[in-house]
């Protein structure tokens, strides 16, 4: 009776792909190793049987060298071996390297099943692998697959229970790449192909000139591609909808309401000039959905449209290498490119990134950074909708302090805390065009997980704020923090219950900021000081649950410290 | 022959591995990826001056830290 299903393997060879196949459970999968940190549990339906899957995070080895590792190996001893079935996930375009992880299951006496994923990519690549003869080499069913289309996903269901230990005596490790050399060379035919266009542009990406050439290139274009599309669907889309459709439904339909009332200060909120003002006006039924729908959500659109793009051709590990010497100075190495980049979608995900990172150190550091000085979607949008209006020169101003902030605090706690930060080891996967169907589907997955994570946080967020408003709760924590942020950073006293609520979501506190008639100044020092002061909750509890106590404690103390420096100095810097 | 790091070699040489220095977990994660003694590696790319070494160990192509580059003794082929 097989109680559960493994899916093991190598980083970067599918396996996420064969678990979305399998279980119907979607999971983000992208081209670059340690995509999977999470351990994603699902089901496999088999005629009568409900079989429990687990995706286990990339391992090179059972003989763990990092953490995410360690996860995977232990995972895998949880229950006794006849209870379990391991499928062991191989990239057919690199098959060499994969077999040391087949071998050392075999011989550790798991029922293994090996699925040959990739095969249409080896194809088209001149690798030719012989079936039969890997099975007779290996005594184990193998199963050609390609789980991008869903090929060969039937037969390896078929053929799970054909899984059962073999006898195989235990080798060292030189033995055993000995032993993959001798199974290589009789099952496995190379054909010889001439340099492709796409090896071509592989080779420019990572040589030093060429390299930085085409980084500067394709991140100008990644950040004018998210501005074009994120424009595009509000000129073209939700404004005229706000704007032509709904506004003149909610005024018609609560014209007979009274005006300073309790349910329409709740739900529409204030009239500006008599009318509804989606950026202004505070309600429910009005700034809530517009800063959501009308100002995030096509950006969110966009941004990850974009990066999805990104990491499924697989170009993010080859930025990693030209960032490697930079990031070294901040005592982190070129992957931690990686959660930065997610993190700029939100720090949750960004944060949770950084187990790719090996050391503790490393992790504190990459975390403090991404959530003080990387500013996720939400905020970004509302940066560009309220300070855009200004001219593109304030915009990136804020990107600039927020820049320099990450450098010159990493290089402060590069130098500050004990330990020294592991060094760069990586593989980078080869360029993979991804089918658009697969891009669309995992666009679908992210935005479906914004909307639900932040919709009913903005609305509660505005109900609160309408409650303390109305009732003038706000009127008291206002008093106690005045000083700070009308003396030190030159705000309004009303600005303090913006960046209060920038705890809960940094839009909606972004979007408060727009009835304070603020002059530029003002709002280029707050939407900083929002950015760069406290993370909202979500990723708070995200960085409490990864760092500990004592690390979340140091990370707000210097959250703090920042918020308060960097507020001061921009305040006397900046003279209009 | 003489024996110098993967960091010193040139770009777009090959190179067989004599010796990886260093502590046992370097030598594992190494070994995990198919870098170990006697294997044949081609320099791709050597980013800057104290910056990461692009490597191709069989179809796998690395990419290493210069203190790792700096720890793998090699000699020319």
């Amino acid at each position: 009776m097989i109680k559960k299903i493994y899916l093991i393997g190598n980083p970067n060879v599918g396996k996420s792909v064969v678990f979305s196949r399998l279980t119907g459970v979607q999971v983000i999968s992208s081209n670059y190793p340690g995509t999977t940190v999470e351990i994603s549990k699902g089901y496999l339906q088999t005629g009568r049987e409900k079989i429990e899957v687990v995706d286990l995070p990339g391992t090179y080895s059972l003989e763990p060298t990092s953490s995410a590792e360690e996860v995977a190996v232990s995972l895998l001893k949880e229950y006794a071996k006849d209870e379990i079935v391991v499928i062991n996930i191989l990239d057919s375009t690199n098959l060499e390297r994969n077999l040391l992880l087949t071998l050392q299951l075999i011989e550790g006496g798991f029922p293994v099943i090996a699925c040959l994923n990739m095969c249409d990519e080896a194809g088209h690549k001149g690798v030719h692998i012989d079936i039969s003869k890997l099975e007779e080499f290996l005594h184990i069913p193998v199963i050609p697959t390609c789980a991008i289309t869903g090929s060969g996903i039937k037969l390896l269901i078929e053929r799970i229970k054909e899984a059962v230990p073999v006898s195989r005596g235990v080798l060292t490790h030189e033995e055993r790449w000995k032993e993959i050399g001798r199974i290589i060379e009789q099952a496995q035919r190379l054909e010889h192909r001439h340099h492709s266009l796409r090896e071509i542009l592989e080779d420019v990406s990572v040589r030093p000139v060429s390299g930085l050439i085409m980084a500067a290139g394709v991140i100008y274009a990644a950040f004018k591609f998210v501005r074009f599309i994120g424009e595009g669907i509000i000129t073209k889309l939700t404004d005229p909808l706000f704007f032509n459709f709904f506004q003149p439904l909610l005024e018609k339909l609560t014209s007979h309401w009274q005006e300073n009332g309790f349910w329409f200060h709740l739900l529409i909120g204030d009239l500006i000039n008599g009318k509804i003002d989606f950026k202004q006006s505070l309600g429910l039924l009005t700034t809530a959905p517009y800063i959501e729908f009308g100002m995030v959500l096509p950006y969110v659109i966009s941004f990850y449209f974009v990066l999805s793009l990104l990491e499924d051709i697989g170009y993010l590990p080859r930025l990693a290498i030209l960032l490697d010497n930079l990031l070294h100075r901040l005592g982190l190495h070129g992957y931690a490119i990686i959660p930065v980049l997610l993190g700029l979608g939100c720090n949750v995900p960004g944060i949770l990134a950084t187990r790719v990172l090996e050391s503790k150190r490393e992790r504190f550091i990459a975390s403090t950074l991404i959530s003080i000085g990387v500013p996720c979607v939400p905020l970004q949008a509302m940066i560009f909708g309220l300070l855009g209006t200004f001219g593109g020169f304030y915009v990136a101003g804020v990107y600039l302090v927020l820049f320099s902030l990450i450098l010159i605090l990493g290089m402060i706690l590069n130098r500050s805390l004990s330990g020294y930060s592991p060094e760069f080891l990586l593989e980078i996967p080869p360029y993979r065009f991804p089918p658009l169907n697969i891009l669309a589907k995992k666009l679908f997955f992210r935005i479906k997980g914004f909307l639900i994570e932040a919709v009913p946080v903005v609305l509660a967020g505005v109900l609160v704020i309408n409650i303390l408003l109305y009732f003038r709760l706000f009127d008291f924590v206002t008093g106690i923090f005045a000083p700070l942020v009308t003396g030190l950073f030159g705000l309004p006293k009303e600005a303090v219950a913006a960046l209060a609520i920038g705890f809960l979501r940094k839009d909606v506190a972004a979007g408060m900021l727009t009835p304070l008639g603020l002059s530029v100044k003002q709002l280029f020092i707050a939407v900083t000081l929002l950015a760069v002061s406290f993370p909202c909750i979500a990723t708070f509890i995200v960085l409490w649950k990864e760092l500990g106590v004592w690390d979340v404690l140091k990370a707000t103390l210097i959250m703090i410290a920042v918020s308060i420096i960097m507020g001061g100095a921009l305040n006397l810097i900046i003279l209009r | 022959m003489k024996k110098i790091s993967l960091a010193q070699i040139k770009t777009n040489h090959k190179a067989k591995v004599i010796e990886i220095l260093g502590g046992q977990n370097l030598q594992d994660r190494l070994m995990n990826m198919g870098v170990h003694k006697g294997r044949e590696l081609l320099k791709l790319s050597h980013i800057g001056l104290r910056g990461p070494v692009v490597i191709k160990s069989g179809r796998s192509i690395l990419a290493l830290g210069h203190g790792v580059a700096a720890k793998i003794i090699v000699e020319a082929v």
